[in-house]
């Protein structure tokens, strides 16, 4: 399997030099919407006297300096492809092969990730120092934060194609991506810091697996949380992603059998 | 007995199509009612292919042709009925399927379009877990049949479509299927392409062995390759037999074809069958079987030195399926 994921890691970095602009325009939306409310919020907390609720300033621009990093690394943007390909019949050259077409995904999303790491890092090194972010993170904090990062965009990663495999189902998967971004949108942390969510919306987010892609990794990573509270959290993360697993291999199963090749 | 590596019972396919009338009212109607249709796109085949046989599959457009290859190729999922491809039910998809089987579609790509063909390839290889040796040996057969040097550094999508298909095949068969189902694979091509893709097919048969189902619109690749052919209309099998029987099985008729001196009258032609063509003194007849024998035998007699020349064929295989898809003959069933 290593040679498998190198051979495609070979033929997509191809690719992406193919299209180098597009690779890193798409980069793009990692940062500029956190540096927006990071702003937004630090007007608020001006005319408050600096403080938002528990957050003072320099904890806003800590969370939003790292929510640039971790909205890049965990994010998930497979559903675009995959209605393109199962529309176009480029999914069927797929299946005929012996390797599960996530695996191509898989190559595709760390891969890019990886690569516009570059460019995401420096930015928001840059946010963290501009905006007086302060970090309270001990090495634990970062092990934790690591591995709740590796959660968050696995658990991003299978439930992005949970819904990307309506496609076997509707050609019209839009509509359901953008439902499915607009709710994480709000209960994920990208709004607003999970504790800062108004109290029903605060206790929904954690209910959902939404916030523990984003928020809660980043929460972690900043050492907002005690240990035990950090562990419970992953913990919580790793349910998550048990439920998106068994729902994506469900989901994927019975889509199997809809797929109709249409034009293939 | 020999192996059968394509063996399919009662094969059914049926597609569930949304259906709505046009107008306002049925568009408004169907938001809170949708209505269905089904569509049976091949209904209870059955057949066995065996190892190393050239088969072609022939129907017009919307037979149940391609359907039926997907299935036995693992894409779709039948409604009903069984089918075993080397020893697998191809809808399961299992590893030891997926690795002795292709499925090559004319009009689809399946090469990535912005890199190098060899690229595509080196992939492939991983994929399939081949070891460097048999791959290179397999690219270099593949290389010669189809002369392949030139086009493999190239990315896919500055290939011409004749060239983008070779390298398709190169891609398909770099596996080494047992079966290979090739779905209208000169589709599109010209002339001398067609030909060598054709070339290129039997040879790669008579060398490896490799099981081969085919689709062609094409009769020239069906007449060049398969000794067999398998006939569907409206997802029913209506012939499934050697190729040379086809004419006999479906056509209840023979072509006789008359040459007259110059000056000579051809009027009493007309009494002895239905006249297809009349042209410079030939004259093409379409005679029942049964009478062929006898009317040759009055044309020889009646015409005596007006006749320069006569022969007596099967009409010709185009001909013969245009009628059985035009619904002009109703063969038996096989």
């Amino acid at each position: 399997m290593i040679g498998v994921y190198r051979a495609l890691a070979v033929q997509q970095i191809q690719i992406m030099l193919q299209y180098r602009v597009a690779t890193f325009l798409y980069a793009l939306f990692s940062f500029v919407r956190p540096i927006i409310f990071l702003a937004a919020w630090l007007s608020v907390a001006a005319s408050q006297g600096g403080r938002l609720g528990s957050f003072q300033r320099s904890d806003l621009a800590a969370y939003y300096a790292l929510s640039i990093l971790v909205t890049h690394l965990t994010t998930s943007f497979d559903f675009f492809e995959f209605e393109w390909e199962v529309r176009q019949g480029r999914l069927s050259p797929k299946l005929l092969r012996p390797l599960h077409p996530l695996h191509y995904a898989i190559v595709n999303n760390v891969l890019w990730k990886v690569v516009t790491a570059a460019m995401v890092i420096p930015v928001a090194v840059l946010v963290a120092l501009t905006f007086g972010a302060r970090f309270h993170v001990g090495p634990i904090d970062i092990v934790l934060g690591t591995v709740s990062v590796v959660l968050g965009a696995a658990l991003s990663f299978v439930f992005g194609w949970v819904v990307a495999s309506a496609a076997f189902w509707t050609t019209r998967v839009q509509a359901l991506v953008h439902f499915y971004q607009r709710t994480a949108f709000i209960f994920a942390g990208q709004i607003a810091p999970l504790a800062l969510l108004p109290g029903p919306l605060s206790a929904i987010a954690y209910a959902l697996p939404f916030g523990y892609m984003l928020g809660v990794p980043t929460d972690i990573l900043r050492g907002a949380h005690d240990v035990t509270t950090s562990l419970l959290l992953i913990a919580a993360q790793a349910v998550w992603l048990l439920v998106a697993a068994v729902l994506y291999r469900i989901v994927w199963n019975a889509g199997l059998r809809e797929y109709s090749a249409v034009g293939a | 007995m020999t192996e059968l590596v394509v063996d399919v019972h009662d094969l059914t396919k049926v597609y569930r199509v949304h259906e709505r009338s046009e107008g306002l009212s049925a568009t408004l109607r169907s938001v809170v009612r949708r209505s269905f249709r089904e569509i049976t796109a091949v209904s209870g085949i059955s057949f066995g292919v065996e190892a190393g046989e050239v088969v072609g599959f022939l129907g017009p457009n919307g037979a149940g042709k391609t359907t039926t290859l997907k299935m036995l190729s693992g894409l779709l999922y039948p409604t009903s009925g069984e089918a075993r491809v080397i020893g697998h039910v191809p809808w399961r998809r299992e590893d030891g399927f997926l690795r002795g089987i292709a499925l090559l579609m004319g009009n689809r790509t399946q090469l990535v379009w912005d890199i190098a063909a060899a690229d595509s390839l080196r992939v492939l290889q991983e994929i399939y877990g081949l070891p460097e040796e048999r791959y290179r040996s397999t690219l270099r057969e593949l290389t010669e049949l189809l002369d392949l040097g030139p086009l493999l550094g190239k990315p896919v999508r500055n290939l011409s479509l004749g060239e983008r298909m070779k390298v398709e095949f190169a891609a398909g068969l770099i596996h080494s299927p047992r079966v290979a189902f090739l779905d209208e694979p000169t589709l599109g091509l010209d002339v001398s392409m067609q030909s060598r893709i054709r070339g290129f097919v039997a040879e790669h048969n008579r060398r490896s062995g490799t099981t081969i189902l085919l689709t062609s619109h094409y009769m020239d690749d069906i007449v060049a390759l398969c000794k067999r052919v398998i006939v569907i209309h409206h997802g029913h099998l209506l012939y499934d037999g050697p190729l040379g029987e086809l004419a006999q099985r479906m056509a209840p008729y023979k072509v006789i074809t008359v040459t007259l001196h110059d000056g000579a009258g051809s009027a009493f032609l007309d009494e002895l069958g239905t006249v297809v063509s009349r042209e410079q003194g030939v004259v093409v007849l379409r005679v029942p079987r049964e009478s062929v024998a006898e009317r040759t035998a009055r044309i020889v007699r009646d015409l005596e030195g007006s006749l320069a020349d006569i022969s007596v064929e099967d009409p010709a295989i185009e001909d013969v399926i245009d009628r059985v898809f035009a619904g002009a003959a109703v063969p038996p069933r096989s």
